[in-house]
């Protein structure tokens, strides 16, 4: 191939020298759509065209029109049109206008009203995927169902844009789109409940025990953390030990069974947040 | 009984089974069988990065393997190796038949070979224990020492070229024949030479003198020449590297121990067992036969094991390193010339009863190993190991190495299929990873047997799986699934219904390829990779094309009797 | 020579005696309290269960279905996959007809070797020391199953082959190291710390860490291994412990964690409560932290394993232990654990957490 290559190249670096004036290449082509170059002089003549992920070769009589199909020129780039006994001209191709949005999102989920958190990338490609290099408007839209979603355009450089949003405060599917025209690209990104905010619990005896329960567990937002989160309850009574239980949250709170020493300190937190304290009596 | 039909008895009562391929699952016939592989793939490089993430095939005797190596090219390695085991099995008998030779008349001889293939102990050797090796050794043994016999009583020079072409084709066999089995032999052959000196028609007298110079000769050509050969292999074998030893039934104090009793001495002695008390009478009653005695009375007394303290005495460090059955293998090997006497004796006695009777035992004596084999198979359960090893040879999974944890002698067969590499290895190759060197050398796949030095072992090896790209670990028994869990592997997948489990670890990098430890140099390459094969082709060849002349005994021959007819009483007169 | 095979045949039973002999001394009698307490471990250890129970007083008010079961274990847990490696036993006190020993018990368990120490009471029944074997505490009645409720994540995988670009699979849960710690411990470095899972569902996670020198060069490589509890929960907290062995801290300029974390399938149960957790001497006179361990739901704990975080004063961790329990915790029954506590650290230790991970035979 390396040997066909240079061949090729030799014979159109003499054909372009010699009879470079035989072709007129367009000017304004457009991948995807198709193009023809007028070609002079008589006889019968070879004409060659290479370019991104194009190669071919057509025989011809001189003086008539080439046409080349949409086909021919799927890809953006520098193509070269050269003639065996005539002339190489280069031109080139230009994407088209955009057709398709590759769309990139991340994280798929993230804690609620932290700022910055999500980013999107977008390249805007035509519809054969030539990346659009000149500027285009993409609407960013990142919003949840029944609240109004956060829009903003933004100008793509070298056929990329992309933006870094903050999660809103409702937990729930964001739907995060990204826009050009008529075509446009969805993701999903979930927002979940954050820390949990005013942790609370309350105490009750039973019998030999006590009945540990939190209020329900909610974020600083308001969203209730999801269940099978770890909320750990301890006991603290001085010398005599201390019993802790790292409880599930099930539908919206935690519960714990913890012996009942009169005199203990209870306290309750989740991960690095911590709650309130109770100061046990003896159920009195 | 000549030759040929001694070598076709063979093949006719082995041959049906090692068609059947029954020692491809024994405990030591697939390791056999994998280090074979190597060898057919790169027969002077020793370095095999299968086992212990890289370890030297030197650390194991080559001799078997590379001839189940170069057989592999026209056949499976599995089919080549059950064609040297029948290969050793011939010879064996005919060996049996050379050394009871030595001892007692040719018809004697004749029994003697055909009673070591009915050998329980034998037959525990290749059917359960798939030992190779060592069967093959102590058949070169066996001839080898015959020559012994010959060049230090006779001083005839193609005597010695054989038996030091076939004592060193012994020794590159299996080092422990090498070690004990060869000095078992050849000590009662050189002192029966000394007791034949002067027995032959030649009217030379020769000094005892002269015959144990000629035997240290021989003997030290041997022991340097092996030396030489497997230099690689004694530098590893010898190094103080630890072994935690393996709980096994041959070392248990047998009276103890029944199970352990009937597996390493009842079964493989057999019948020879109701010929005790012959053996002790008859083996010491002629002078003669007083060496072939001592020899057997040793062998016997370290085959039991546990059950005396000599075997711990005598073995020292090596005590446990390898299981004592061959020691009654070589014991039933030796007791096979008074054994031979005994059937000559019984048949001229009692006729077509004491063939019978004599048929029944040899064939009860072979066939109950076999019947032991099916009913203890080496590999309880046994599965299919190709569709792990599929998993092991697709996308890129062999760019991480893997660990079976319970597959027992499957191991060595799903190592010989997989192309990946395992940090893992037979016990009998031994090479301690230095995670593992302060408790000593284990075979992973069993540590729970090792006790907590096993387990602790494994920990150790676990601990690093990233620095071996130790990704993949195969469960076959749940005993190891806590540790596993707890350290961080995974379950994924799941074989053979359940039976065999993959376990895998999210951040294990590829493996970085370990550098050859100790790499050996061309010389030694070269005389690992020919001298065995040499020293037994060449061996072999001298044996078809110069046979020895058939020693004729000095014995009486019985005057025919000139009446045949009853003697009739007649008065005096 | 017929005396010559009598010689040899005596000669081989003198033999067979003397080896006998010598693996008999291992099967000693019961004849002094210390014998008596050897000879019953090693019907322990070969699990000959009615000669073990055979040892012991009759009266002690002990069923011989529970006494197997406090030795040999039950429900799966580490004792069913343990064997009794090696005993060593100590007389505390002796008088007439009564003795008290101690025995220091080596396991060899399916996660590792398992130390033991128990005291034993021993009385002369009729020439015969007899062991009073203390039956295991009685729990409140049978274990009481309850329905178990809890939340169970499920990882469902994207086809991968028609999917569009960018478009991803559920990330990794957020780890985040909280803490962590240095220090130079028996002639080695050992990594210390906790890990939190921040995300609201849970992972499973490894900590690796790299040990590196003045020039940024790798010194060593260690994981966590077993000192970690992997699976975290929603906002669990676990500490971890890594050990570099033959290290000096002098020599390491910095430390490289990094934490794997993937998304695993998991169930929110069981709920472990930690009780009557207080440190102690046991003993031998070693800090241990003691206390009991109840199973607050409906589900069987095969093996818990006990991990313990210890702090000073400023809140800093400053070591971290862990212990296997031998016993399986059934629903509401309590279970007693100890873990050691590093003697030379007991007056620094102003708190501690302790973190129950378990494995359960039937989870996947």
């Amino acid at each position: 191939m390396k040997i066909l290559g240079l061949f090729l190249a030799i014979i159109l670096t003499f054909a372009s020298a010699a009879f470079a004036q035989d072709l007129q290449v367009p000017q304004n082509a457009v991948a995807g759509e198709g193009a023809s170059i007028s070609t002079s002089g008589s006889g019968s003549a070879t004409f060659y065209l290479t370019g991104p992920g194009t190669s071919l070769k057509r025989d011809f009589k001189r003086g008539e029109t080439i046409s080349l199909s949409a086909d021919d020129l799927a890809y953006a780039g520098r193509y070269t049109a050269a003639l065996d006994g005539g002339g190489a001209q280069s031109f080139f191709v230009t994407a088209a206008k955009p057709a398709k949005l590759n769309f990139m999102a991340r994280p798929s989920r993230v804690p609620v009203a932290h700022p910055d958190v999500i980013s999107g990338v977008v390249f805007v490609l035509d519809r054969n995927d030539n990346l659009i290099t000149t500027p285009t408007t993409v609407n960013f839209q990142l919003g949840i169902a029944g609240s109004a979603p956060t829009t903003r355009p933004l100008q793509s450089k070298n056929g990329i844009a992309w933006i870094k949003a903050g999660s809103g405060n409702r937990e729930g599917a964001a739907q995060f789109t990204a826009s050009v025209g008529d075509i446009s690209a969805k993701r999903v990104v979930q927002q979940v409940a954050s820390d949990p905010c005013n942790l609370r619990m309350k105490a009750q005896a039973d019998g030999k025990n006590i009945q540990l329960q939190t209020e329900p567990i909610k974020d600083c937002s308001g969203n209730a953390v999801p269940d099978g989160t770890i909320v750990t309850f301890s006991e603290s009574a001085g010398g005599r030990g201390r019993s802790t239980v790292d409880a599930r949250v099930k539908h919206g709170v935690a519960r714990a069974t913890l012996p009942s020493v009169p005199g203990a300190t209870l306290t309750v937190a989740s991960g690095v947040v911590l709650g309130n304290e109770i100061r046990w009596s003896g159920g009195q | 009984m000549p030759l040929a039909a001694i070598a076709l008895l063979a093949l006719a009562v082995h041959g049906p089974l090692l068609l059947m391929q029954l020692p491809a699952v024994s405990t030591g016939g697939s390791a056999q069988i994998f280090l074979a592989q190597h060898y057919s793939q790169s027969w002077f490089n020793p370095w095999n990065e299968k086992w212990f993430a890289g370890f030297s095939q030197t650390s194991y005797p080559p001799l078997t393997q590379q001839w189940v190596a170069l057989i592999s090219r026209v056949m499976s390695l599995t089919a080549a190796y059950m064609v040297v085991q029948l290969f050793a099995v011939i010879l064996l008998a005919l060996g049996a038949f050379r050394f009871a030779r030595l001892w007692v008349d040719e018809r004697s001889a004749s029994f003697a070979a055909i009673g070591s293939i009915f050998l329980g102990s034998l037959s525990m050797l290749v059917y359960q224990s798939g030992q190779l090796p060592a069967t093959a050794a102590t058949a070169l043994a066996l001839h080898g020492v015959s020559y012994l016999y010959g060049w230090s009583r006779s001083a005839k020079v193609l005597s010695l070229i054989k038996g030091f072409l076939l004592l060193i084709a012994a020794a590159t066999a299996d080092h422990v024949t090498a070690l004990f089995g060869i000095i078992l032999f050849a000590i009662p052959a050189v002192v029966l030479a000394i007791t034949d000196r002067n027995d032959s028609e030649s009217s030379e007298r020769t000094s005892s003198a002269a015959v144990l110079i000629r035997a240290a000769v021989m003997v030290g050509l041997v022991a340097i020449s092996a030396t030489i050969v497997l230099a690689p292999f004694w530098s590893s074998f010898l190094s103080p590297q630890q072994q935690i030893p393996l709980p096994d039934g041959s070392r248990d104090n047998l009276l103890l121990n029944f199970s352990s009793a009937v597996r390493y001495w009842l079964i493989p002695m057999g019948a020879i067992v109701l010929a005790l008390p012959y053996l002790f009478i008859s083996g010491l009653a002629e002078r003669r036969l007083r060496p072939l005695f001592f020899a057997f009375y040793v062998a016997m007394v370290l085959g039991l094991g546990g059950t005396t303290p000599v075997a711990r005495v005598v073995l020292g460090r090596f005590y446990e390193s390898f299981s004592m059955d061959r020691f009654t293998f070589w014991a039933t090997l030796l007791a096979l010339p008074l054994l031979g006497e005994l059937a000559t004796r019984l048949i001229e006695r009692y006729s077509v009863k004491a063939t019978i009777a004599l048929a029944v035992a040899a064939v009860l004596t072979f066939s109950i190993p076999l019947a032991y084999v099916t009913a203890h198979p080496p590999s309880t359960n046994p599965f299919r190991t190709e569709p792990i090893a599929n998993f092991l040879n697709r996308d890129n999974h062999d760019r991480f190495r893997y660990l079976t944890l319970g597959f027992g002698s499957q191991f060595a067969e799903l190592a010989t299929r997989a192309n990946a590499s395992t940090v893992d290895g037979d016990p009998s190759v031994a090479r301690v990873l230095p995670e593992v060197a302060g408790f000593g050398a284990a075979h992973f796949d069993m540590a729970r047997n090792y006790g907590s030095a096993g387990m602790e072992s494994l920990r150790a090896v676990l601990k690093h799986a990233s620095q071996y790209g130790l990704k993949f670990i195969f469960v076959r028994d749940r005993y190891y699934e806590p540790l596993l869990a707890f350290a961080g592997w995974r379950q994924i997948e799941s074989y053979e219904n359940g039976n065999v489990t993959l376990w895998s670890k999210e951040d294990v990098p590829p493996l970085k390829k370990i550098e050859p430890v100790n790499p050996i140099s061309w010389f030694e390459r070269m005389t690992w990779g020919l001298v065995p094969m040499l020293c037994s082709i060449l061996a072999i060849t001298l044996m078809i094309f110069f046979p020895e002349r058939r020693r004729v005994m000095a014995e009486p021959i019985p005057f025919p009797s000139a009446e045949t007819q009853a003697h009739r009483m007649q008065e005096a007169r | 020579m017929r005396l010559g095979s009598i010689v040899m045949i005596v000669l081989l039973l003198v033999l067979i005696g003397a080896g006998t002999v010598q693996t008999k001394s291992l099967h000693i009698s019961a004849n002094t309290p210390e014998t008596a307490l050897q000879s019953f471990f090693a019907q322990v250890k070969a699990k000959h269960w009615d000669d073990a129970f055979a040892m012991v007083q009759p009266g002690s008010g002990v069923e011989k279905e529970s006494f197997i079961k406090d030795l040999g274990g039950n429900n799966e847990s580490l004792k069913t996959i343990s064997a009794l490696q090696d005993v060593k036993t100590k007389i505390l006190r002796e008088s007439g007809n009564e003795s008290d020993l101690r025995a220091d018990l080596q396991w060899s368990t399916a996660v590792g070797a398992l130390h033991e120490s128990r005291d034993f009471k021993l009385v002369n029944d009729e020439g015969q020391w007899k062991i009073v074997w203390t039956p295991p505490a009685k729990n409140d009645g049978p274990p009481k199953p309850l329905p178990t409720t809890y939340l169970r994540w499920d990882v469902v995988q994207r086809g991968s082959s028609r999917d569009e670009w960018g478009v991803q699979n559920v990330e990794p849960p957020r780890m985040r190291i909280i803490s962590m710690n240095a220090i130079e411990y028996q002639g080695g470095v050992t990594i210390l710390g906790e890990v939190v899972n921040e995300d609201t569902v849970p992972g499973f996670v490894t900590i690796n860490a790299i040990l590196l020198d003045k020039d940024g060069n790798s010194i060593a490589e260690e994981s966590s291994f077993d000192k970690i509890s992997h699976t975290l929960l929603p906002k669990e907290i676990s500490p971890f412990r890594v050990d570099f062995a033959n290290r000096k801290l002098a020599d390491v300029k910095s430390v490289r964690i990094s934490p794997t974390n993937i998304l695993v399938p998991a169930a929110a149960d069981p709920v472990v409560g930690v009780f009557n957790q207080r440190i102690e001497k046991d003993p031998n006179g070693k800090s241990i932290l003691r206390g009991e361990l109840v199973t607050q739901g409906g589900q069987t704990v095969n093996i818990p394993h006990v991990l313990a975080t210890f702090y000073d004063q400023s809140g800093k961790v400053i070591w971290v232990s862990d212990g296997y329990v031998d016993k399986a915790l059934l629903p509401q029954q309590a279970v007693p654990f100890a873990v050691d506590l590093r003697d030379d650290l007991a007056g620094q230790v102003q708190n501690y957490r302790i973190t129950v991970n378990y494995y359960n035979s039937n989870r996947s």
